[in-house]
């Protein structure tokens, strides 16, 4: 079933209805035409793009339709319809566009109409060769036994009403919103686009430094030797820094009596001239941050430290 | 809900989804662009100091700079013994002034300093110096 909602028979002479709730109506013939064409088609949207033109000549000219395509039994079932006109008249009949859940056609549903169902005190509708039409009820048998119309009637597939109804937006309105938007989303896709390439361009000089330096490539081998190098930097510039420190300490009265450095430390020792010169020697060594000692017994000074 | 009943407003919320991708698109785009600029920066100046640390400590003259410090002092006084990248060298007998020449030199050089013993004997120094470079 198309949907669970009420189903209502539109027809001409219906009386007006009050509704708190949106409703499926089901159109009569008087409001669509019919064309039933057995045409050498396959599909679908096949039997749609036709439609149109099976139509020329049929319809009211100046009127906007649209058409609803479905397969019967043995041929294409094409209907057109007029939404603006079904609308005003459903509007009549006190039933708002957006209470409107979906269309349905009498044709829909051929099967169900198995007897004729009234339509108002003059008219009913009828299957005829295949087709639901209106007939005025005094045509109908005597013993005819009317169907009641209700929610089984209710085809498997419904149009909806188009239109700007309870839209915020017109069409016209949307589509400059749509047209903004869109030509803006190219703006900032152009430029995400650029931006992304401008990123490439930083790599360049990444890239002439690798062509130039092609035993640097891998990132590993960068990291070894980058720690290798480094730790030998470090211990060697402390060596030196070591050494320029010491040699500032000679001055007048202060002689190198012996120095020995290696890997691991150093040890130094310094002949003072008097108690004077070792006391200034040894406040300079401590300036420096060095572990100085005075030699017992004379005016001797040792400094001794790890590297 | 109708979906088709307020098609208009899909419309334009699609067509503002998609700026809105396409907005954010580009903000990625922009900070990612900053994060790779920095991180190329890096590893640039991550590179020269790599190429900077192994011009000094790798050099190929090195071994030739080397030589200068037996070509420092008197023949005489120089005990000089090369293998390979290894130097051991013994000075004898030096002035203070010849310590202080080989001392500079010494600390100039891009070499690793294993040992370096100064010693006073008299008026004159003993020095004993190995490096590998």
């Amino acid at each position: 079933m198309g949907s669970n909602k009420e189903l209502l028979l539109a027809h001409a002479s219906m009386e007006h209805v009050s509704l708190s709730h949106s409703v499926n109506i089901m159109l009569t013939p008087q409001f669509y035409t019919l064309i039933k064409e057995p045409l050498p088609v396959k599909y679908l949207y096949q039997a749609k793009k036709i439609a149109p033109s099976l139509f020329e000549g049929l319809l009211e000219e100046g009127r906007s339709y649209e058409y609803l395509v479905f397969k019967e039994e043995n041929s294409w079932a094409f209907i057109a319809y007029d939404v603006d006109k079904i609308t005003e008249f459903l509007g009549t009949k006190g039933i708002k566009p957006e209470q409107v859940s979906k269309l349905f056609f009498a044709q829909q549903s051929l099967t169900s109409f198995s007897d004729p169902v009234l339509l108002g005190k003059k008219e009913a509708l009828v299957v005829l060769d295949d087709t639901v039409v209106v007939v005025p009820q005094a045509a109908l048998g005597e013993e005819t036994n009317p169907l009641t119309f209700n929610d089984s009637f209710t085809p498997k597939t419904g149009v909806t009403l188009q239109g700007a109804y309870g839209s915020l937006l017109s069409m016209k309105q949307a589509s400059a919103l749509a047209v903004a938007f869109t030509f803006f989303a190219g703006m900032f896709f152009v430029e995400g686009w650029r931006y992304g390439n401008n990123s490439k361009a930083a790599d360049e000089e990444m890239q002439v430094l690798l062509e130039e330096y092609p035993s640097l490539q891998s990132k590993m081998q960068r990291e070894n030797i980058s720690a290798k190098y480094k730790t030998i930097d470090a211990a060697e510039r402390k060596k030196r820094e070591v050494v320029k420190s010491l040699s500032m300490m000679i001055f007048k009265g202060v002689t190198l009596t012996s120095f020995t450095l290696n890997e691991k430390g150093f040890k130094v020792q310094f002949s003072c001239s008097d108690a004077k010169v070792a006391k200034r020697l040894n406040e300079l060594a401590k300036k420096e941050k060095l572990n100085a000692s005075k030699i017992a017994g004379g005016n001797d000074i040792q400094i001794e430290g790890t590297l | 809900m109708n979906l088709k009943r307020y098609q208009n407003e899909l419309v334009a919320l699609l067509a503002f989804l998609l700026m809105l991708g396409a907005f954010l698109y580009k903000n990625g785009q922009i900070s990612s662009q900053a994060e790779d600029a920095a991180t190329t920066k890096q590893a640039v100046s991550d590179f020269k100091e790599i190429v900077a640390l192994k011009k000094i400590w790798a050099d190929k003259k090195t071994s030739k700079k080397v030589e200068k410090l037996k070509e420092l002092i008197p023949a005489s006084k120089v005990t000089w013994s090369k293998k390979s990248k290894k130097v051991t060298a013994v000075y004898e007998g030096l002035t203070s002034k010849e310590l202080n020449k080989l001392v500079t030199k010494i600390l100039n050089l891009a070499v690793e300093i294993r040992q370096l013993d100064i010693q006073k004997t008299g008026s004159s120094y003993h020095v004993e110096f190995k490096c590998k470079w």
